[in-house]
């Protein structure tokens, strides 16, 4: 196949990912793509030209290098494959499910200039998944201890990325986690039906046999502070990674009726706690016959699957158009193959309850896109058109503002009027010396790459700091309670 | 005979593993072969261990496969086995000593003559200690008096091989194989190594420890000592100085667990969560003491926390009844209400709980005022006042406490408020004791006096607390209330705990539980209280189930 131009690859249809029928999987929690067969893999992975300049690189945010890796697919070596995205990022599995490839390396492959691009994410989860099942996986050799500890706050995508990073460089690694148990968003705040349970519990299981220390129930700040694990308990460095975990509300009335929830709420009691499952788990969830999701992000997408899985009807209210919906394509087209209702363009003004307090209507006003202003965004404006819908549920999907414990407790730590920890954008290093911070802490809320991304930035920066490389900096931090956190563009932007 | 022999081993190569697997059958199929066939077959296949293997799953399964071929040979290849053994570098040399320990009885005695013979070399001697080791047949007691030298060596390494192979041969041979005298002088001899300045041979040892410990091979009192010892490696017994090698600390945190006192020990940061004590105050409330050492060092009056009793759990927030920062332990009291409630008090001393979550909430309003305190509980909250009255009480106020109930036989905790108070009233609804009818009298009663009140903190049922916020609200009276509103992760990350609080939405777990109650929206609390009513109904029929 080796012999085949770039012409006759371009010509090769786009091997469409295998999915679990809609009519079925809405009575399951069974994950949607089933996954490609070794000869879907290859096929797909033939449609890569093999780029001279290759986009993608610079499109993923920890830099995969996606053209030597679909090679070694194309070529039948999968173990090879998965070995060459671990260089770069060690949760292949969950970021081939969870990534927006869309709007990073899928959106710069030269083949979907013309047509579709290479399904670099399908490919990815290919890989990491032929490597878990077959066993192939071989754990990282870790190099000669430093004699640094290291403490590592939150076990979400970029604490753990942290911890890897770290660890594979010789310090001594501790991971501090709020919850009962670890993997953070990826288990209170994604599906089992995107992201199965095991593939996190792997990860982390290969983190302690790496010889990091996880510690669960425990709340920084509150049960020791930073300066307790800086001073007391000897840590050369620290990493924030506690991510956003303060769910945004509308401020309308009737948002505290019962029945309303926040997404991260609805989220939690069913993945984290199993609420699904009970009364076998005592954790409850009530959920009427109608459920309303507010937002159309990702996290909407999954509140909204969820609900139907549960038995509701299910309506999504988003005052912009699906064109506009921040989710990932990919997200919007599987949750559009699983009878939900849309309303577009409505904007939720108030909630109604009965006596007892319980939801039972949502009021919106209808919105249309205005012209485009100077920089060619269409913003919703009301149209004084008002509709009632009655309801028993209502699930707020409008993403996080940062968790604010660690920043309540220590003054050191500057954020921004939106919470956000300031952070120097090159290094990560927090304005308390041997702090840094990464993920959606320093972004907002965001993806699981991005705020590996970040994590990985600052991981190697804390690296650097610890064997004296690089000398503590602030300087570029700024004052500004206004300024806006990292932002990640991509890199050949 | 020989060519066969010779074809077989040409065909062993590690860049064709398909033909080497092939040879390996071939050659385990070989019979009646004479001696120095069975040299001349053992060295071909054996080279397969001088590979390094690392990482090579499936050479690595060749070489387990050239271990069995080899061990088939029987005696007359063992001369051989142990000379290249002792020559070969460590890695090989665990393939040769797992091939030698298969000879079982038979191959004991070629190796004790070895050691005889290779006394003074070290290296030597760390071979044939490990070869000791693995030995899965009594015969290998015969040896064990030899590890036991060795692990005095002078040679730090022989001493962690010679430590290593005590805990491999408990874990090999099981406790039936070892009579008590030899047991002591195992023990004895990791223990005291404990205290080795070489890291290897600490980690060793507690390694070796661990696996004696594993197969219940300790007494009580041996175990004692082991638990204290690894209690201070991982600095658990707050001594603060932890073992300074990591690879120490971390054998300590993998072998834990088979101490019977199992929780601890799995790092300093460890919690058990145990119950330590647990009384009955009226009937369905009982009042427990928690081990949870790293909380009770951070609690403050007003902060609460979150309990999880087991895996399939809910998570429920529960006031704090006070703490003791030196003992490790916080005080809840827990009243029968719904299901897990109900399964927490079905514990008993001992139990643990699965997670304990805290301190959580902000810290309550404690400053010295001009006028009295009053500290109101109602109910299972007159335990959750103890702290914050003690703490008015520091600050140097006058403290008054009200305790409510609706007869006399549910008044709980009056004897420890009255040790945190200046003056504790009593109110019960039918008079059975102190003055009837509700703690909002109880107030009159002290206005009545003339005394000035600068300061009230009222716990327990909404009801009581919205009453005694509407009585104080047109006096002026400074008043605060804690909200026990349905929560599920207690950090602000879900919003379940919503209160509305003068007009605005408030997260009770991270801005409260305290609010000031003159500004709180009782009537919503009271109906989002009521949120999952029917649901805790069925959780609770399923309970027996």
């Amino acid at each position: 196949m080796a012999g085949l131009n770039s012409k006759e690859r371009m010509a090769i249809p786009f091997v469409h990912m295998p999915l679990n029928p809609g009519e079925k999987r809405i009575h399951n929690f069974d994950e949607v793509p089933i996954g490609y067969t070794a000869e879907q893999a290859m096929q797909e992975a033939r449609r890569c030209i093999q780029c001279k300049k290759p986009g993608c690189i610079g499109g993923c945010p920890v830099g995969i290098n996606i053209p030597a890796f679909l090679e070694l697919i194309e070529e039948g070596k999968f173990a090879e494959a998965a070995k060459k995205i671990r260089e770069t990022n060690f949760l292949p599995a969950a970021c081939g499910r969870v990534c927006p490839q869309d709007k990073q390396c899928q959106a710069v492959c030269v083949v979907g200039k013309k047509g579709d691009a290479v399904g670099i994410g399908n490919l990815e989860r290919f890989a990491a998944d032929w490597e878990r099942t077959h066993g192939t996986f071989t754990a990282p050799v870790i190099p000669a201890p430093t004699g640094k500890r290291v403490a590592v706050i939150g076990s979400g995508p970029a604490g753990l990325t942290a911890a890897y990073e770290l660890r594979m460089r010789g310090h001594e690694v501790v991971v501090f986690e709020a919850f009962h148990r670890g993997g953070g968003v990826m288990v209170y705040g994604i599906p089992r039906f995107r992201l199965p349970l095991e593939i996190i519990d792997e990860d982390i299981k290969m983190l302690e046999n790496m010889g990091v220390q996880f510690v669960y129930d425990m709340i920084i700040g509150n049960v020791l502070s930073l300066d307790d694990l800086l001073v007391n308990e000897k840590f050369d460095a620290l990493f924030i990674g506690t991510g956003a975990g303060l769910p945004k509300m509308l401020g309308i009335p009737g948002e505290n009726s019962n029945g309303v929830y926040s997404a991260n709420e609805y989220l939690t009691r069913i993945y984290l706690m199993q609420a699904s499952h009970f009364p076998r788990y005592t954790t409850p969830i009530e959920q009427g016959k109608r459920v309303g999701v507010i937002g159309a992000g990702n996290t909407a997408m999954d509140t909204l699957r969820t609900a139907k899985r549960l038995g509701s009807e299910v309506t999504c209210y988003y005052r912009r158009t699906r064109d506009e919906a921040p989710a990932r394509t990919e997200e919007v087209e599987h949750a559009e193959q699983e009878f939900l209702n849309w309303k577009w363009l409505h904007n939720p003004v108030e909630i109604i309850a009965d006596a007892n307090n319980n939801v039972k209507a949502i009021k919106c006003e209808k919105m249309k896109l205005s012209d485009p202003d100077s920089s060619g965004r269409r913003k919703p404006v009301g149209t004084g058109e008002f509709v009632t819908d009655e309801i028993d549920t209502i699930v707020f999907s409008l993403g996080c503002d940062v968790n604010p414990i660690i920043p309540a407790t220590d003054k050191e730590i500057r954020i921004n009027k939106w919470g956000i920890v300031m952070v120097d954008k090159d290094t990560n290093m927090t304005t308390k010396e041997k702090v840094f911070a990464g993920g959606d802490v320093v972004t907002g809320g965001s993806t699981v790459i991005l705020a590996m991304g970040q994590a990985k930035t600052a991981a190697l920066n804390m690296h650097k700091y610890l064997m004296g490389e690089i000398k503590w900096d602030i300087s570029k931090i700024s004052t500004d309670p206004n300024a806006s956190g990292i932002v990640w563009e991509g890199k050949n932007k | 005979m020989t060519e066969k022999i010779e074809s077989i081993i040409r065909n062993i190569r590690i860049d064709n593993e398909t033909e080497t697997a092939r040879a390996l059958e071939a050659a385990a199929r070989l019979t009646g072969l004479n001696d120095a066939e069975k040299k001349e077959l053992a060295a071909g296949v054996a080279a397969l261990f001088y590979h390094d293997l690392h990482g090579k799953t499936g050479l690595i399964r060749l070489a387990n496969q050239a271990e069995e071929v080899i061990a088939t040979l029987g005696t007359a290849v063992l001369p051989f086995l142990i000379d290249e053994a002792i020559q070969a570098d460590s890695e090989s040399a665990a393939h040769f000593g797992r091939v030698i320990a298969r000879g079982k009885g038979a191959a004991m005695k070629p190796v004790l003559e070895a050691i005889n013979n290779h006394r003074g070399d070290d290296y030597a001697m760390m071979t044939l200690i490990a070869t000791i080791s693995y030995f899965k047949d009594p015969a290998a007691l015969e040896a064990v008096p030899e590890i036991l030298v060795a692990s005095k060596s002078k040679n730090e390494r022989l001493r962690a091989e010679a430590l290593y192979a005590i805990g491999r041969l408990a874990r090999n041979l099981g406790s039936d194989q070892f009579d008590n005298t030899l047991r002591l002088k195992m023990f004895d001899t990791c223990f005291e190594a404990l205290k080795d300045k070489h890291s290897l041979a600490r980690r060793n040892a507690v390694a070796s420890l661990g696996k004696i410990a594993e197969k219940g091979m300790l007494t009580p009192d041996q175990e004692r000592k082991v638990r204290e010892k690894f209690n201070g490696f991982l600095g658990l017994d707050g001594a603060n100085n932890w073992d300074n090698a990591y690879i120490v600390r971390h054998q300590a945190h993998q072998f834990f667990k088979f101490l019977k006192e199992e929780g601890k020990g799995q790092s300093r940061y460890h919690q058990t969560f145990r119950i330590l004590e647990k009384r009955e105050l009226c009937p369905d409330t009982y009042y427990y003491s928690i081990e949870a050492p790293l909380i009770a060092r951070k609690l403050v009056a007003g902060q609460f926390i979150i309990i999880r009793p087991n895996e399939h759990g809910e998570r429920i927030p529960l006031s704090i009844a006070g703490w003791d920062a030196e003992k490790g332990t916080i005080n809840v009291i827990i009243m029968s209400a719904g299901r897990t409630s109900r399964e927490i008090n079905m514990m008993n001393v001992g139990d643990r709980l699965a997670d304990v979550v805290g301190p959580l909430g902000q810290h309550s309003h404690v400053k010295k005022h001009d006028g009295v305190c009053v500290v109101i509980g109602g109910g299972y909250g007159t335990g959750a006042v103890l702290p914050t009255a003690r703490a008015l009480k520091k600050a140097g106020n006058k403290v008054y406490g009200i305790v409510g109930a609706r007869n006399e036989k549910l008044l709980i905790m009056e004897d420890e408020l009255k040790q945190a108070c200046d003056e504790v009233l009593v109110t019960t609804n039918d008079g059975t004791k102190g003055i009837q009818g509700f703690v909002t009298h109880a107030m009159e009663a002290i206005l009545k006096r003339g005394e000035k009140i600068s300061h009230v903190l009222a716990i327990g049922p909404v009801p009581m607390m919205m009453a005694v916020a509407n009585m104080t609200k047109p006096l002026g009276i400074e008043t605060f209330v804690s909200l026990n509103a349905i929560m599920v992760d207690g950090t602000g990350m879900c919003g379940a705990c919503r209160v509305s609080v003068g007009g605005k939405t408030k997260f009770a777990c991270f801005h409260g539980p305290d609010f000031n109650g003159h500004e709180v929206d009782f009537d919503q609390l009271m109906k989002r209280q009521k949120m999952f009513v029917a649901k805790e109904k069925l959780a609770l029929e399923a309970m027996g189930k």
